[in-house]
């Protein structure tokens, strides 16, 4: 029986850290629990290691994950250059405006999407919901969100991400929350932002305070790392890790409010790997022309000029809300634990 | 000090639109070899311009393509693969090739550096993502086998030869016993010992380019890195002197 893939990285040799994303590129990839390949008969293959879940993640970075709820906005976003799409019965904007328990959606309607894109699909589940993790592995899907947009299944455990072939990404706060949901078996790690809202505020104070974290551990000796890994509660061995890479383990996107190119670059100059988009797309004038432009801006974010072309004439954007406690759906940031 | 001859640094490109470009920059940046690599992220034209060689890189083919088109980098990537050395992996591999099964609606376009066809996304989805150990003609130490990891990978379908294009070399073939059986019409049973046969490949070279199926700088071996600079990117510089002494 195999090690269970305690570290995403193994015990690599130091690398140089570089500031634009080398996700999970040092280890030679930790080998998930006992998968062999089911064909395999003579050569040592191995299906759904983090090596491979961690590595698709890496093949996103740079890139525009976008909400689609139809097949036709799917088709809308591959069209504009989206590196995949995110399926899903709402938008955040509209669980929001709507209220009730959001839940994993319709599978032939995830289907349908699958069927019309060329590019991967994900779907999200609620929060602890292993079954509806275990029914999305089954038909196929390429990436879960353990989201906290949809209504949590369990107040306590989120979902043990180490037993699935199929990848996972979860959203995170601060670093402890990142390096809970990595030592549970997350693969790719987002900004929890406050989805639904068109407001960047706190996709922005999300990765500014994981980013500072890391830096204050990337100072550390290992008695403070020691002591720093319980206050944030984080798992020591991944803690260590992340202060040598001076970086996330694994790739890190923003999520949670990103509205217009200039949103998504400034993510982009903050320190994220990628963007996703929400509602921010087709809940806009000029869903594809928005969609291109905020593809353009995670490519050349360092780019003024061109952000300046990008943003021009996209239309109406979405209409944002203001972020308090007492707003239309609450806070959503604050589920998971 | 300008340094000359056999001594020159090489300029490799790696193509940073979208992608698993930052790997690769990393996996460059250790090797050493005679000559050392000097990387350009290419985003534009010009960056283009200032390269004796390409990596593209793995990332979504068609999100590539379309900021390739934007950044008007389509007709010089085409030009360049002309003269200097192409290597793309995973999605560049489908950038290079000539043919695509598996193409999103309406087409995607390609560069056709190599006359191969290929199938996008060829194992299925990302369940089917695999990890396996290849044997590799030409690599250093080529006794120790390379770890492939292949995301999403593509298969190759076909080799389309013409009488004007160099030969195809191939390099490293999987066990037949791996292949999709999505794209594996005739049972295995059959199949298993055909050594032409073309969906068995992941790496070959064809002229000065290379094209792997899978990702070498998701891993730490840098050897496959190494083999392109010294392989593909220093031979063709030498010829393009040798060529540019004797129009001078």
């Amino acid at each position: 029986m195999a090690t269970p893939a305690q570290t995403p990285n193994g015990s690599g040799s130091p690398l140089p850290a570089i500031p634009h994303g080398v996700g999970n590129s040092t280890g030679t990839p930790v080998m998930a629990p006992s998968r062999q390949h089911a064909k395999d008969g003579a050569s040592n293959s191995s299906l759904g290691t983090f090596g491979v879940k961690s590595g698709l993640a890496q093949m996103l970075k740079g890139g525009v994950i976008m909400d689609v709820v139809n097949a036709e906005q799917a088709r809308i976003a591959e069209e504009a250059g989206a590196c995949a799409v995110m399926a899903l019965e709402r938008v955040p904007a509209d669980i929001r405006a709507q209220g009730g328990v959001a839940r994993m959606s319709d599978p032939q309607m995830i289907k349908q999407i699958v069927d019309a894109v060329t590019i991967p699909v994900m779907a999200k589940v609620r929060i602890g919901h292993f079954v509806e993790a275990q029914i999305l592995q089954a038909i196929g899907i390429d990436y879960i969100d353990e989201s906290e947009v949809l209504t949590p299944a369990d107040d306590e455990y989120h979902i043990n991400k180490h037993a699935f072939k199929v990848p996972f990404v979860c959203g995170a706060r601060n670093l402890g929350e990142a390096l809970r949901r990595i030592s549970e078996g997350a693969a790719f790690i987002r900004t929890k932002g406050e989805a639904g809202t068109g407001n960047v505020v706190e996709a922005v104070k999300h990765q500014r305070a994981v980013a500072s974290e890391i830096r204050k551990a990337s100072v550390m000796s290992e008695e403070e790392l020691y002591a720093y890994a319980k206050d944030i509660q984080a798992p020591f061995h991944l803690l260590k890790e992340t202060a040598r890479l001076k970086r996330l383990p694994v790739v890190n996107f923003a999520a949670g409010g990103v509205a217009t190119p200039a949103d998504a670059a400034l993510m982009m100059q903050l320190g994220c790997d990628g963007v996703f988009v929400g509602s921010g797309i087709f809940h806009s004038g000029d869903p594809a022309k928005r969609a291109r432009a905020i593809v353009q801006a995670v490519t050349h974010y360092n780019n003024p000029k061109l952000l300046a072309e990008v943003s021009e004439d996209l239309g109406e954007a979405m209409v944002g809300l203001t972020i308090t406690d007492d707003m239309k759906g609450g806070r959503l940031a604050k589920r998971g634990w | 000090m300008q340094q000359t001859g056999a001594r020159q640094d090489v300029t490799v490109g790696i193509l940073a639109l979208q992608g698993a470009f930052a790997e690769h920059q990393v996996m460059f940046q250790k090797i050493s070899s005679k000559r050392k690599a000097v990387i350009v992220l290419v985003r534009t034209p010009e960056d283009l311009e200032r390269c004796d060689a390409l990596v593209i890189p793995g990332g979504e083919s068609t999100t590539i393509a379309l900021l390739a088109r934007l950044a008007g980098l389509l007709d010089p990537m085409r030009q360049f693969l002309k003269k200097k050395p192409v290597w793309g992996t995973c999605a560049g591999a489908i950038l290079l090739a000539e043919a695509v099964e598996g193409q999103k609606k309406g087409g995607q376009e390609v560069l056709s550096g190599i006359t191969l066809k290929i199938a996008r996304n060829g194992w299925g989805s990302q369940v089917e993502s695999f990890e396996a150990d290849l044997e590799i003609e030409g690599l250093r130490e080529s006794n120790r086998p390379f770890h492939g990891v292949f995301i999403r990978a593509p298969v190759v379908l076909d080799l389309l030869p013409t009488l004007t294009s160099p030969p195809i070399q191939i390099i490293s073939r999987i066990s037949a016993s791996l292949l999709p059986s999505s794209i594996v019409n005739r049972p295995l049973d059959e199949d298993d010992t055909d050594p032409t046969d073309p969906r068995t490949i992941v790496a070959l070279r064809q002229g000065k380019h290379l094209l792997t199926t899978f990702h070498p700088e998701l891993t730490k071996d840098c050897r496959f890195h190494e083999y392109f600079v010294t392989e593909c990117v220093v031979p063709s510089l030498l010829e393009r002197e040798k060529e540019e002494g004797v129009l001078a």
